[in-house]
Protein backbone atom coordinates (compact mmCIF):
# COMPACT_ATOMS: atom_id res chain seq x y z
CA UNK A 1 0.00 0.00 0.00
CA UNK A 2 2.46 2.07 0.74
CA UNK A 3 3.99 1.58 -2.78
CA UNK A 4 0.57 3.04 -3.74
CA UNK A 5 0.94 6.06 -1.69
CA UNK A 6 3.89 7.07 -3.10
CA UNK A 7 3.40 6.69 -6.58
CA UNK A 8 -0.20 8.87 -6.30
CA UNK A 9 1.74 11.49 -4.50
CA UNK A 10 4.44 11.18 -7.81
CA UNK A 11 1.74 11.27 -10.54
CA UNK A 12 0.40 14.30 -8.65
CA UNK A 13 3.33 16.55 -8.77
CA UNK A 14 4.06 15.67 -12.42
CA UNK A 15 1.21 16.90 -14.05
CA UNK A 16 1.40 20.59 -13.35
CA UNK A 17 -1.03 23.23 -15.17
CA UNK A 18 -4.50 24.12 -14.92
CA UNK A 19 -5.94 20.20 -14.71
CA UNK A 20 -3.03 19.04 -11.47
CA UNK A 21 -5.94 20.04 -8.79
CA UNK A 22 -8.13 17.85 -11.15
CA UNK A 23 -5.99 15.05 -10.86
CA UNK A 24 -5.18 14.85 -7.55
CA UNK A 25 -9.17 14.89 -7.06
CA UNK A 26 -9.53 11.97 -9.28
CA UNK A 27 -6.81 10.40 -7.32
CA UNK A 28 -8.41 10.68 -4.42
CA UNK A 29 -11.88 9.55 -5.69
CA UNK A 30 -9.96 6.11 -7.08
CA UNK A 31 -7.83 5.92 -3.83
CA UNK A 32 -10.48 4.42 -1.60
CA UNK A 33 -11.69 1.83 -4.06
CA UNK A 34 -8.22 0.77 -5.31
CA UNK A 35 -6.58 0.35 -1.53
CA UNK A 36 -9.87 -1.33 -0.28
CA UNK A 37 -9.00 -3.91 -3.74
CA UNK A 38 -5.47 -3.88 -2.35
CA UNK A 39 -6.06 -4.99 0.96
CA UNK A 40 -9.00 -7.41 0.45
CA UNK A 41 -8.01 -8.55 -3.06
CA UNK A 42 -4.37 -8.90 -3.73
CA UNK A 43 -3.08 -9.38 -0.24
CA UNK A 44 -5.56 -11.78 0.55
CA UNK A 45 -4.32 -13.71 -3.48
CA UNK A 46 -0.63 -13.01 -1.88
CA UNK A 47 -1.66 -15.03 1.13
CA UNK A 48 -2.28 -18.15 -0.37
CA UNK A 49 0.77 -18.08 -2.27
CA UNK A 50 2.86 -17.84 1.19
CA UNK A 51 0.48 -20.16 3.09
CA UNK A 52 1.30 -22.83 0.06
CA UNK A 53 4.84 -23.35 1.69
CA UNK A 54 3.36 -22.93 4.75
CA UNK A 55 3.09 -25.99 7.33
CA UNK A 56 0.27 -27.21 10.02
CA UNK A 57 1.29 -28.24 13.57
CA UNK A 58 0.33 -30.83 15.81
CA UNK A 59 -2.88 -29.82 15.85
CA UNK A 60 -3.59 -28.96 12.29
CA UNK A 61 -3.41 -25.07 12.43
CA UNK A 62 -1.79 -23.75 9.68
CA UNK A 63 1.71 -22.29 10.39
CA UNK A 64 3.66 -19.54 7.93
CA UNK A 65 6.99 -20.98 7.17
CA UNK A 66 8.80 -22.22 3.88
CA UNK A 67 7.93 -25.97 3.59
CA UNK A 68 7.48 -27.30 -0.16
CA UNK A 69 6.16 -30.81 1.27
CA UNK A 70 2.65 -29.08 -0.03
CA UNK A 71 4.56 -27.78 -3.50
CA UNK A 72 6.13 -31.09 -4.09
CA UNK A 73 2.60 -33.37 -3.34
CA UNK A 74 1.53 -31.17 -6.35
CA UNK A 75 3.11 -34.45 -7.99
CA UNK A 76 1.51 -36.77 -7.16
CA UNK A 77 -0.57 -38.44 -10.22
CA UNK A 78 -3.82 -38.09 -8.00
CA UNK A 79 -3.96 -34.52 -8.24
CA UNK A 80 -2.83 -34.32 -11.83
CA UNK A 81 -5.80 -36.83 -12.83
CA UNK A 82 -8.23 -34.38 -11.17
CA UNK A 83 -6.52 -30.92 -13.04
CA UNK A 84 -6.54 -33.31 -16.31
CA UNK A 85 -10.33 -34.32 -15.62
CA UNK A 86 -11.27 -30.80 -14.65
CA UNK A 87 -9.52 -28.97 -18.01
CA UNK A 88 -11.47 -31.69 -19.74
CA UNK A 89 -14.61 -30.88 -18.28
CA UNK A 90 -14.10 -27.13 -18.48
CA UNK A 91 -12.82 -27.82 -22.69
CA UNK A 92 -15.76 -30.21 -23.25
CA UNK A 93 -18.22 -27.77 -21.79
CA UNK A 94 -16.95 -24.80 -23.52
CA UNK A 95 -17.04 -26.85 -27.07
CA UNK A 96 -20.80 -27.42 -26.22
CA UNK A 97 -21.68 -24.17 -25.03
CA UNK A 98 -20.68 -22.49 -28.29
CA UNK A 99 -22.52 -25.25 -30.14
CA UNK A 100 -25.55 -24.26 -28.53
CA UNK A 101 -25.43 -20.47 -28.02
CA UNK A 102 -24.05 -20.18 -31.38
CA UNK A 103 -27.28 -21.26 -33.24
CA UNK A 104 -29.58 -19.12 -30.21
CA UNK A 105 -27.77 -16.16 -30.26
CA UNK A 106 -27.77 -16.17 -34.02
CA UNK A 107 -31.54 -16.94 -34.49
CA UNK A 108 -32.43 -14.34 -31.50
CA UNK A 109 -30.16 -11.54 -33.36
CA UNK A 110 -31.09 -12.21 -36.88
CA UNK A 111 -34.20 -13.40 -36.75
CA UNK A 112 -35.63 -12.43 -33.20
CA UNK A 113 -37.22 -8.81 -34.78
CA UNK A 114 -39.07 -6.91 -32.19
CA UNK A 115 -38.96 -9.45 -29.65
CA UNK A 116 -35.08 -9.36 -30.19
CA UNK A 117 -34.77 -7.71 -26.58
CA UNK A 118 -37.45 -9.81 -24.75
CA UNK A 119 -36.11 -13.03 -25.77
CA UNK A 120 -32.24 -12.19 -24.90
CA UNK A 121 -33.72 -11.07 -21.53
CA UNK A 122 -35.73 -14.41 -21.19
CA UNK A 123 -32.04 -16.07 -21.18
CA UNK A 124 -30.27 -13.48 -19.05
CA UNK A 125 -33.12 -13.83 -16.43
CA UNK A 126 -32.79 -17.65 -15.14
CA UNK A 127 -29.52 -16.84 -14.78
CA UNK A 128 -30.33 -14.54 -11.98
CA UNK A 129 -32.19 -17.21 -9.59
CA UNK A 130 -29.74 -18.60 -7.24
CA UNK A 131 -27.18 -20.67 -8.65
CA UNK A 132 -27.75 -24.02 -6.11
CA UNK A 133 -31.26 -23.87 -6.97
CA UNK A 134 -30.74 -24.13 -10.69
CA UNK A 135 -28.60 -27.02 -10.50
CA UNK A 136 -30.85 -28.58 -8.39
CA UNK A 137 -33.23 -28.17 -9.85
CA UNK A 138 -31.34 -29.55 -13.49
CA UNK A 139 -30.06 -32.33 -11.52
CA UNK A 140 -33.93 -33.66 -11.13
CA UNK A 141 -34.52 -32.92 -14.76
CA UNK A 142 -31.84 -35.21 -15.75
CA UNK A 143 -32.65 -37.55 -13.01
CA UNK A 144 -33.04 -41.56 -13.91
CA UNK A 145 -37.15 -40.54 -13.62
CA UNK A 146 -36.58 -37.55 -15.16
CA UNK A 147 -38.40 -35.81 -17.97
CA UNK A 148 -35.24 -35.68 -20.19
CA UNK A 149 -34.38 -39.43 -20.24
CA UNK A 150 -37.89 -40.31 -20.37
CA UNK A 151 -38.02 -38.30 -23.60
CA UNK A 152 -34.72 -39.85 -24.57
CA UNK A 153 -36.16 -43.43 -23.78
CA UNK A 154 -39.57 -42.40 -25.59
CA UNK A 155 -37.27 -41.69 -28.71
CA UNK A 156 -35.41 -44.66 -28.41
CA UNK A 157 -31.93 -42.93 -27.78
CA UNK A 158 -32.26 -44.90 -24.12
CA UNK A 159 -32.54 -47.54 -22.62
CA UNK A 160 -33.34 -48.60 -19.25
CA UNK A 161 -29.87 -48.65 -18.06
CA UNK A 162 -29.29 -45.04 -19.56
CA UNK A 163 -27.83 -42.81 -16.53
CA UNK A 164 -27.06 -38.72 -16.90
CA UNK A 165 -26.48 -38.36 -12.81
CA UNK A 166 -23.22 -39.91 -11.56
CA UNK A 167 -21.44 -39.90 -14.79
CA UNK A 168 -18.84 -37.63 -16.73
CA UNK A 169 -21.94 -35.96 -18.54
CA UNK A 170 -23.90 -35.00 -15.96
CA UNK A 171 -20.78 -32.70 -14.43
CA UNK A 172 -20.54 -31.07 -18.08
CA UNK A 173 -24.72 -30.99 -18.33
CA UNK A 174 -24.13 -28.83 -15.18
CA UNK A 175 -21.38 -26.91 -16.35
CA UNK A 176 -23.19 -25.61 -19.59
CA UNK A 177 -26.42 -25.49 -17.79
CA UNK A 178 -24.60 -23.28 -15.18
CA UNK A 179 -22.36 -20.97 -17.88
CA UNK A 180 -23.95 -21.27 -21.40
CA UNK A 181 -25.25 -17.45 -20.51
CA UNK A 182 -21.78 -16.15 -20.15
CA UNK A 183 -21.15 -17.48 -24.19
CA UNK A 184 -24.70 -16.32 -25.70
CA UNK A 185 -24.40 -12.77 -24.57
CA UNK A 186 -20.85 -12.20 -26.07
CA UNK A 187 -22.22 -13.78 -29.22
CA UNK A 188 -25.26 -11.92 -29.15
CA UNK A 189 -23.44 -8.81 -28.83
CA UNK A 190 -21.38 -9.32 -32.15
CA UNK A 191 -24.18 -10.71 -34.19
CA UNK A 192 -26.15 -8.14 -33.20
CA UNK A 193 -23.53 -5.50 -34.71
CA UNK A 194 -23.06 -7.50 -37.46
CA UNK A 195 -24.36 -6.00 -40.81
CA UNK A 196 -26.85 -7.45 -42.39
CA UNK A 197 -26.02 -6.38 -45.65
CA UNK A 198 -22.45 -8.31 -45.81
CA UNK A 199 -24.55 -11.43 -45.65
CA UNK A 200 -26.89 -10.58 -48.30
CA UNK A 201 -23.66 -9.03 -50.11
CA UNK A 202 -22.14 -12.59 -49.71
CA UNK A 203 -25.41 -14.07 -51.16
CA UNK A 204 -24.93 -11.57 -54.01
CA UNK A 205 -21.88 -12.85 -54.96
CA UNK A 206 -23.61 -16.59 -55.34
CA UNK A 207 -21.39 -17.36 -51.41
CA UNK A 208 -24.15 -20.41 -50.84
CA UNK A 209 -25.47 -20.12 -47.77
CA UNK A 210 -22.81 -22.49 -46.09
CA UNK A 211 -20.21 -20.63 -47.67
CA UNK A 212 -21.60 -16.92 -46.66
CA UNK A 213 -21.77 -18.06 -43.27
CA UNK A 214 -18.25 -19.65 -43.18
CA UNK A 215 -16.93 -16.95 -44.46
CA UNK A 216 -18.49 -13.97 -43.72
CA UNK A 217 -20.65 -14.13 -40.49
CA UNK A 218 -18.22 -16.97 -38.94
CA UNK A 219 -14.97 -14.52 -38.40
CA UNK A 220 -17.02 -11.34 -38.02
CA UNK A 221 -18.07 -13.07 -34.73
CA UNK A 222 -15.03 -14.68 -33.11
CA UNK A 223 -14.65 -12.38 -31.00
CA UNK A 224 -17.20 -12.62 -29.43
CA UNK A 225 -16.78 -16.45 -29.36
CA UNK A 226 -13.80 -16.16 -27.75
CA UNK A 227 -14.80 -13.75 -24.61
CA UNK A 228 -17.80 -16.39 -24.86
CA UNK A 229 -14.72 -19.00 -24.29
CA UNK A 230 -13.25 -17.39 -21.52
CA UNK A 231 -16.12 -16.27 -19.74
CA UNK A 232 -16.99 -19.92 -19.28
CA UNK A 233 -14.38 -21.66 -19.23
CA UNK A 234 -12.90 -19.33 -16.25
CA UNK A 235 -16.22 -20.31 -13.74
CA UNK A 236 -15.89 -23.77 -15.01
CA UNK A 237 -12.75 -24.05 -13.87
CA UNK A 238 -13.63 -23.31 -9.85
CA UNK A 239 -16.88 -25.01 -9.80
CA UNK A 240 -17.47 -27.44 -7.38
CA UNK A 241 -21.06 -27.42 -7.07
CA UNK A 242 -21.83 -29.39 -10.47
CA UNK A 243 -19.65 -32.38 -9.68
CA UNK A 244 -21.21 -32.40 -6.12
CA UNK A 245 -24.55 -32.75 -7.19
CA UNK A 246 -24.60 -34.27 -10.94
CA UNK A 247 -21.33 -36.29 -10.18
CA UNK A 248 -19.93 -39.29 -8.09
CA UNK A 249 -16.84 -39.72 -6.08
CA UNK A 250 -15.26 -40.61 -9.61
CA UNK A 251 -16.36 -37.23 -11.21
CA UNK A 252 -14.65 -34.78 -8.31
CA UNK A 253 -12.62 -31.46 -9.88
CA UNK A 254 -10.23 -29.61 -8.68
CA UNK A 255 -12.56 -27.55 -6.99
CA UNK A 256 -13.94 -30.32 -5.08
CA UNK A 257 -10.62 -31.03 -4.01
CA UNK A 258 -9.49 -27.48 -2.38
CA UNK A 259 -13.16 -27.14 -0.72
CA UNK A 260 -12.20 -30.38 0.85
CA UNK A 261 -9.13 -29.37 1.94
CA UNK A 262 -9.78 -26.37 3.57
CA UNK A 263 -13.92 -28.01 5.04
CA UNK A 264 -13.34 -31.75 5.65
CA UNK A 265 -9.55 -32.19 5.48
CA UNK A 266 -8.75 -28.56 6.91
CA UNK A 267 -5.07 -28.97 5.49
CA UNK A 268 -4.77 -25.51 4.47
CA UNK A 269 -1.30 -25.74 2.85
CA UNK A 270 -2.00 -27.70 0.34
CA UNK A 271 -5.84 -26.43 -0.40
CA UNK A 272 -3.79 -23.72 -0.80
CA UNK A 273 -1.37 -25.06 -2.93
CA UNK A 274 -4.41 -26.79 -4.79
CA UNK A 275 -5.51 -23.63 -5.51
CA UNK A 276 -2.15 -21.97 -7.03
CA UNK A 277 -2.11 -25.20 -9.45
CA UNK A 278 -5.89 -23.83 -10.64
CA UNK A 279 -4.54 -19.81 -10.88
CA UNK A 280 -1.72 -21.81 -12.98
CA UNK A 281 -3.71 -23.28 -14.89
CA UNK A 282 -6.24 -20.55 -15.33
CA UNK A 283 -2.82 -18.07 -16.38
CA UNK A 284 -1.66 -20.57 -18.82
CA UNK A 285 -5.46 -20.23 -20.44
CA UNK A 286 -5.62 -16.49 -19.83
CA UNK A 287 -2.35 -15.84 -21.67
CA UNK A 288 -3.15 -17.79 -24.34
CA UNK A 289 -6.35 -16.44 -25.11
CA UNK A 290 -4.48 -12.60 -24.74
CA UNK A 291 -2.07 -13.78 -27.46
CA UNK A 292 -4.41 -14.75 -29.74
CA UNK A 293 -6.57 -11.69 -29.57
CA UNK A 294 -3.51 -9.81 -29.81
CA UNK A 295 -2.13 -11.81 -33.34
CA UNK A 296 -6.13 -11.32 -34.45
CA UNK A 297 -5.96 -7.13 -33.69
CA UNK A 298 -2.45 -6.92 -35.30
CA UNK A 299 -3.88 -9.00 -38.39
CA UNK A 300 -7.02 -6.73 -38.52
CA UNK A 301 -4.85 -3.59 -38.34
CA UNK A 302 -2.74 -4.87 -41.71
CA UNK B 1 -7.90 -17.80 -41.39
CA UNK B 2 -6.86 -16.09 -44.59
CA UNK B 3 -11.30 -14.40 -44.77
CA UNK B 4 -10.64 -12.23 -41.60
CA UNK B 5 -8.72 -9.51 -43.70
CA UNK B 6 -11.78 -9.63 -45.92
CA UNK B 7 -14.14 -8.96 -43.37
CA UNK B 8 -14.69 -4.87 -43.30
CA UNK B 9 -13.79 -4.90 -39.24
CA UNK B 10 -17.52 -5.51 -38.02
CA UNK B 11 -17.03 -3.21 -34.20
CA UNK B 12 -17.66 0.14 -36.59
CA UNK B 13 -20.62 1.55 -35.04
CA UNK B 14 -21.28 3.89 -38.54
CA UNK B 15 -21.86 0.72 -40.52
CA UNK B 16 -24.93 -0.40 -38.00
CA UNK B 17 -27.87 -0.27 -39.72
CA UNK B 18 -30.33 0.37 -37.41
CA UNK B 19 -33.75 -0.64 -37.18
CA UNK B 20 -34.58 -0.10 -40.81
CA UNK B 21 -33.42 -2.62 -43.25
CA UNK B 22 -36.67 -5.31 -42.34
CA UNK B 23 -38.50 -3.98 -46.02
CA UNK B 24 -35.29 -4.56 -47.90
CA UNK B 25 -34.76 -8.15 -46.47
CA UNK B 26 -37.77 -9.70 -47.83
CA UNK B 27 -36.94 -12.59 -50.27
CA UNK B 28 -34.75 -15.42 -50.18
CA UNK B 29 -32.65 -14.18 -46.87
CA UNK B 30 -36.75 -14.40 -45.05
CA UNK B 31 -36.88 -17.96 -45.63
CA UNK B 32 -38.05 -19.50 -42.15
CA UNK B 33 -34.88 -21.36 -40.79
CA UNK B 34 -36.73 -23.96 -39.59
CA UNK B 35 -33.81 -25.70 -37.76
CA UNK B 36 -32.72 -22.86 -36.17
CA UNK B 37 -35.78 -22.11 -34.63
CA UNK B 38 -35.96 -25.62 -33.31
CA UNK B 39 -32.77 -25.63 -31.97
CA UNK B 40 -34.01 -22.28 -29.89
CA UNK B 41 -37.18 -23.60 -28.80
CA UNK B 42 -35.37 -26.33 -27.52
CA UNK B 43 -33.17 -24.35 -25.66
CA UNK B 44 -35.47 -22.49 -23.79
CA UNK B 45 -37.35 -25.39 -23.03
CA UNK B 46 -34.49 -27.04 -21.14
CA UNK B 47 -33.40 -23.41 -19.38
CA UNK B 48 -36.78 -22.93 -18.21
CA UNK B 49 -37.54 -26.32 -17.65
CA UNK B 50 -35.33 -26.77 -14.03
CA UNK B 51 -36.59 -23.95 -12.79
CA UNK B 52 -40.10 -25.24 -13.69
CA UNK B 53 -39.89 -28.17 -11.88
CA UNK B 54 -38.82 -26.32 -9.03
CA UNK B 55 -41.72 -23.72 -8.66
CA UNK B 56 -44.19 -26.73 -9.56
CA UNK B 57 -42.64 -29.03 -6.68
CA UNK B 58 -42.77 -25.92 -4.12
CA UNK B 59 -46.81 -25.94 -4.53
CA UNK B 60 -47.01 -29.97 -4.08
CA UNK B 61 -49.35 -31.58 -1.58
CA UNK B 62 -47.11 -34.22 -0.67
CA UNK B 63 -43.29 -34.48 0.60
CA UNK B 64 -42.61 -36.33 -2.91
CA UNK B 65 -40.04 -34.69 -5.34
CA UNK B 66 -41.26 -36.86 -8.22
CA UNK B 67 -44.94 -37.26 -7.95
CA UNK B 68 -46.99 -34.19 -7.80
CA UNK B 69 -49.73 -34.76 -5.68
CA UNK B 70 -52.31 -31.53 -5.33
CA UNK B 71 -51.71 -27.86 -4.97
CA UNK B 72 -51.38 -26.67 -1.47
CA UNK B 73 -48.91 -24.03 0.49
CA UNK B 74 -47.27 -26.34 2.96
CA UNK B 75 -43.91 -25.82 2.08
CA UNK B 76 -44.22 -22.15 1.93
CA UNK B 77 -45.96 -22.27 5.33
CA UNK B 78 -43.40 -24.89 6.22
CA UNK B 79 -40.62 -21.80 5.60
CA UNK B 80 -42.69 -19.13 7.11
CA UNK B 81 -42.42 -21.16 10.52
CA UNK B 82 -38.78 -22.46 10.06
CA UNK B 83 -36.67 -20.01 12.65
CA UNK B 84 -33.45 -21.01 11.01
CA UNK B 85 -34.60 -20.40 7.55
CA UNK B 86 -35.90 -17.12 8.61
CA UNK B 87 -33.12 -15.53 10.39
CA UNK B 88 -30.99 -16.84 7.62
CA UNK B 89 -33.27 -14.71 5.59
CA UNK B 90 -32.52 -11.90 7.35
CA UNK B 91 -28.68 -12.37 7.76
CA UNK B 92 -28.86 -12.06 3.53
CA UNK B 93 -30.91 -9.09 3.42
CA UNK B 94 -28.37 -7.28 6.31
CA UNK B 95 -24.99 -8.68 3.65
CA UNK B 96 -26.45 -7.40 0.47
CA UNK B 97 -27.69 -4.32 1.41
CA UNK B 98 -24.12 -3.65 3.44
CA UNK B 99 -22.55 -4.67 -0.08
CA UNK B 100 -24.72 -2.36 -1.72
CA UNK B 101 -23.99 0.58 -0.04
CA UNK B 102 -20.43 -0.06 0.32
CA UNK B 103 -19.36 -1.72 -3.54
CA UNK B 104 -21.61 1.69 -5.37
CA UNK B 105 -19.41 4.44 -2.74
CA UNK B 106 -16.30 2.94 -3.59
CA UNK B 107 -17.24 1.80 -7.07
CA UNK B 108 -18.51 5.08 -8.54
CA UNK B 109 -15.58 7.00 -7.03
CA UNK B 110 -13.58 4.17 -8.44
CA UNK B 111 -15.53 4.62 -12.10
CA UNK B 112 -15.02 8.55 -12.48
CA UNK B 113 -11.72 8.52 -10.91
CA UNK B 114 -10.55 6.03 -13.79
CA UNK B 115 -12.31 7.44 -16.16
CA UNK B 116 -11.01 10.99 -15.92
CA UNK B 117 -7.34 10.32 -14.29
CA UNK B 118 -4.45 9.93 -16.83
CA UNK B 119 -1.96 9.51 -13.99
CA UNK B 120 -0.30 5.63 -13.67
CA UNK B 121 -2.00 5.11 -10.40
CA UNK B 122 -5.17 5.07 -12.90
CA UNK B 123 -4.28 2.23 -15.12
CA UNK B 124 -2.77 0.43 -12.07
CA UNK B 125 -5.79 0.92 -10.53
CA UNK B 126 -8.35 -0.28 -13.85
CA UNK B 127 -6.14 -3.36 -13.71
CA UNK B 128 -6.66 -4.31 -9.90
CA UNK B 129 -9.96 -3.39 -10.57
CA UNK B 130 -10.51 -6.23 -13.09
CA UNK B 131 -8.63 -9.15 -10.83
CA UNK B 132 -12.23 -10.73 -9.18
CA UNK B 133 -13.42 -10.67 -13.31
CA UNK B 134 -11.06 -13.02 -14.50
CA UNK B 135 -11.05 -14.59 -10.70
CA UNK B 136 -12.77 -17.58 -10.34
CA UNK B 137 -14.97 -17.68 -7.07
CA UNK B 138 -13.77 -20.58 -5.15
CA UNK B 139 -10.40 -18.19 -5.48
CA UNK B 140 -11.46 -15.29 -4.47
CA UNK B 141 -13.19 -17.18 -1.14
CA UNK B 142 -10.04 -19.09 -0.30
CA UNK B 143 -8.14 -15.84 -0.28
CA UNK B 144 -10.59 -13.89 1.86
CA UNK B 145 -11.06 -16.79 4.38
CA UNK B 146 -7.42 -16.95 4.31
CA UNK B 147 -6.92 -13.00 5.26
CA UNK B 148 -9.51 -13.33 7.73
CA UNK B 149 -8.12 -15.99 9.46
CA UNK B 150 -4.41 -14.77 9.08
CA UNK B 151 -5.14 -11.41 10.83
CA UNK B 152 -7.14 -13.38 13.61
CA UNK B 153 -11.12 -12.10 12.77
CA UNK B 154 -13.38 -14.37 13.58
CA UNK B 155 -15.49 -15.59 10.50
CA UNK B 156 -18.89 -14.08 10.58
CA UNK B 157 -21.88 -12.06 8.57
CA UNK B 158 -19.44 -9.63 8.98
CA UNK B 159 -16.87 -11.12 7.34
CA UNK B 160 -19.15 -12.23 4.50
CA UNK B 161 -20.29 -8.58 3.55
CA UNK B 162 -16.54 -7.66 3.12
CA UNK B 163 -15.86 -10.12 1.31
CA UNK B 164 -18.91 -9.43 -1.36
CA UNK B 165 -18.08 -5.61 -1.13
CA UNK B 166 -14.72 -6.52 -2.73
CA UNK B 167 -16.14 -8.92 -5.01
CA UNK B 168 -18.89 -6.62 -6.12
CA UNK B 169 -17.17 -3.13 -6.34
CA UNK B 170 -15.37 -4.61 -9.46
CA UNK B 171 -19.00 -5.26 -11.37
CA UNK B 172 -20.14 -1.07 -10.03
CA UNK B 173 -17.40 0.22 -11.62
CA UNK B 174 -17.51 -1.99 -15.12
CA UNK B 175 -21.19 -0.61 -15.64
CA UNK B 176 -20.31 3.01 -14.52
CA UNK B 177 -16.98 3.29 -16.22
CA UNK B 178 -18.98 3.28 -19.65
CA UNK B 179 -21.47 5.77 -18.38
CA UNK B 180 -18.63 7.87 -16.94
CA UNK B 181 -16.78 7.50 -20.69
CA UNK B 182 -20.11 8.54 -21.97
CA UNK B 183 -20.60 11.65 -20.25
CA UNK B 184 -19.38 14.93 -21.49
CA UNK B 185 -16.20 16.49 -19.43
CA UNK B 186 -17.15 19.80 -21.15
CA UNK B 187 -20.59 19.81 -19.06
CA UNK B 188 -18.32 19.85 -16.21
CA UNK B 189 -15.84 22.11 -17.51
CA UNK B 190 -18.55 24.62 -18.05
CA UNK B 191 -20.32 24.75 -14.56
CA UNK B 192 -16.55 25.16 -13.56
CA UNK B 193 -16.52 28.09 -15.62
CA UNK B 194 -19.79 29.59 -13.92
CA UNK B 195 -17.78 29.35 -10.93
CA UNK B 196 -18.25 25.94 -9.70
CA UNK B 197 -15.53 24.17 -8.02
CA UNK B 198 -14.27 20.94 -9.85
CA UNK B 199 -16.19 18.87 -6.79
CA UNK B 200 -19.18 20.94 -6.88
CA UNK B 201 -19.13 20.14 -10.62
CA UNK B 202 -18.95 16.38 -9.77
CA UNK B 203 -21.88 16.69 -6.97
CA UNK B 204 -24.17 18.89 -9.26
CA UNK B 205 -23.65 17.90 -12.47
CA UNK B 206 -21.73 14.02 -12.83
CA UNK B 207 -23.33 12.84 -10.53
CA UNK B 208 -27.22 13.25 -11.23
CA UNK B 209 -26.51 12.48 -14.69
CA UNK B 210 -25.31 8.97 -13.55
CA UNK B 211 -28.05 8.26 -11.02
CA UNK B 212 -29.65 5.98 -13.46
CA UNK B 213 -27.13 3.70 -14.02
CA UNK B 214 -25.85 3.78 -10.34
CA UNK B 215 -29.29 3.08 -8.92
CA UNK B 216 -29.33 0.25 -11.25
CA UNK B 217 -26.41 -1.28 -10.42
CA UNK B 218 -27.36 -1.14 -6.97
CA UNK B 219 -30.01 -3.54 -7.45
CA UNK B 220 -28.19 -5.70 -9.76
CA UNK B 221 -25.20 -5.75 -6.94
CA UNK B 222 -28.28 -6.82 -4.48
CA UNK B 223 -29.08 -9.83 -6.55
CA UNK B 224 -26.07 -10.85 -7.37
CA UNK B 225 -24.85 -10.62 -3.71
CA UNK B 226 -28.32 -11.86 -2.01
CA UNK B 227 -28.13 -15.24 -4.01
CA UNK B 228 -24.07 -15.84 -3.64
CA UNK B 229 -23.32 -19.03 -2.33
CA UNK B 230 -18.96 -19.56 -2.90
CA UNK B 231 -17.78 -16.29 -1.37
CA UNK B 232 -20.39 -16.68 1.44
CA UNK B 233 -19.44 -20.33 1.83
CA UNK B 234 -15.68 -19.28 2.70
CA UNK B 235 -16.35 -16.49 4.42
CA UNK B 236 -19.55 -17.10 7.14
CA UNK B 237 -19.28 -17.80 10.65
CA UNK B 238 -21.42 -20.76 11.89
CA UNK B 239 -24.33 -19.32 13.72
CA UNK B 240 -26.19 -16.97 11.31
CA UNK B 241 -25.40 -18.37 7.43
CA UNK B 242 -26.85 -16.53 4.90
CA UNK B 243 -29.55 -18.32 2.37
CA UNK B 244 -27.67 -19.50 0.31
CA UNK B 245 -25.44 -21.69 2.03
CA UNK B 246 -28.17 -22.96 4.38
CA UNK B 247 -29.88 -24.05 0.48
CA UNK B 248 -26.43 -25.60 0.07
CA UNK B 249 -26.40 -27.72 3.16
CA UNK B 250 -30.16 -28.69 2.63
CA UNK B 251 -29.63 -29.33 -0.72
CA UNK B 252 -26.35 -32.03 -0.11
CA UNK B 253 -28.04 -33.58 3.09
CA UNK B 254 -31.05 -34.59 1.80
CA UNK B 255 -33.80 -31.70 0.20
CA UNK B 256 -36.04 -31.05 1.98
CA UNK B 257 -39.15 -29.92 -0.23
CA UNK B 258 -39.02 -26.34 1.88
CA UNK B 259 -35.93 -26.03 -0.38
CA UNK B 260 -37.94 -25.67 -3.26
CA UNK B 261 -40.32 -23.34 -1.76
CA UNK B 262 -37.59 -20.87 -0.99
CA UNK B 263 -35.67 -21.35 -4.28
CA UNK B 264 -39.18 -20.04 -5.80
CA UNK B 265 -39.53 -17.43 -3.20
CA UNK B 266 -35.64 -16.50 -4.09
CA UNK B 267 -36.41 -16.77 -8.20
CA UNK B 268 -39.05 -14.35 -7.69
CA UNK B 269 -37.39 -11.45 -5.76
CA UNK B 270 -34.63 -11.91 -8.39
CA UNK B 271 -36.83 -11.59 -11.19
CA UNK B 272 -38.31 -8.48 -9.55
CA UNK B 273 -34.95 -6.68 -8.97
CA UNK B 274 -33.72 -7.74 -12.54
CA UNK B 275 -37.32 -6.40 -14.12
CA UNK B 276 -36.44 -3.22 -11.64
CA UNK B 277 -32.63 -2.73 -12.64
CA UNK B 278 -33.72 -2.61 -16.23
CA UNK B 279 -36.72 -0.40 -15.62
CA UNK B 280 -34.94 2.06 -14.00
CA UNK B 281 -33.33 3.90 -16.39
CA UNK B 282 -36.70 4.14 -18.76
CA UNK B 283 -37.92 5.95 -15.65
CA UNK B 284 -35.12 8.65 -16.35
CA UNK B 285 -36.57 8.46 -19.99
CA UNK B 286 -33.61 6.30 -21.39
CA UNK B 287 -34.32 3.53 -23.81
CA UNK B 288 -33.02 0.35 -22.95
CA UNK B 289 -31.69 -1.08 -20.30
CA UNK B 290 -30.49 -4.20 -21.39
CA UNK B 291 -27.06 -3.25 -21.69
CA UNK B 292 -26.58 -3.09 -17.89
CA UNK B 293 -26.26 -6.85 -17.77
CA UNK B 294 -23.82 -6.73 -20.04
CA UNK B 295 -22.06 -4.39 -18.84
CA UNK B 296 -21.06 -2.06 -22.19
Amino acid sequence: MTVLNRSTRRTGRDRRGPSASGTRMWTWFMLPGTLWMTTFLLASLALVAVLAVGTTDELGNPRFGFDLSSIRAMADPAYGEVLLRSLGYALATCLICLLVAYPVAYTIALHGGRFKHALIAAVVVPFFANYLVRMYGWSVVLSDDGPVLAALRGMGLADGGTKILNTGFGVIAGLVYGFVVFMIIPLYAALERLDVSLIEAGRDLYGGPVRTFLFVTLPATRQGAAAGLVLVFLPCMGDFVSAQLMGGPDQIMIGNLIQDKFFQGQNWPLGSALTMLLMLALLTGMLGYLRRTRKDEAEARR
Amino acid sequence: MTSTRVTPAPAEPAERPGRSPAPRRRGRAERRPRILIAVTALFFALLYLPIGVVALYSFNAKKSLTVFGGFSLRWYRAFLHDDVLISSLGTSLKISLAAMAGSVLLGVALAIGLVRSRSRLGSLAGLIMLVPLITPEIVTGVASMLLFKGLGVTLSTGTVMLAEITFSVSYVTVILRSRVAALNPEVEEAAMDLGATRWQAVRLVTLPALLPAVLASAVLIFALVFDDFVLAYFTTGVDPQPLPVRIYSAIRFGVRPTVNAVGTLMLAGSVALIALALFIPRLFGRKGGLDILSGS
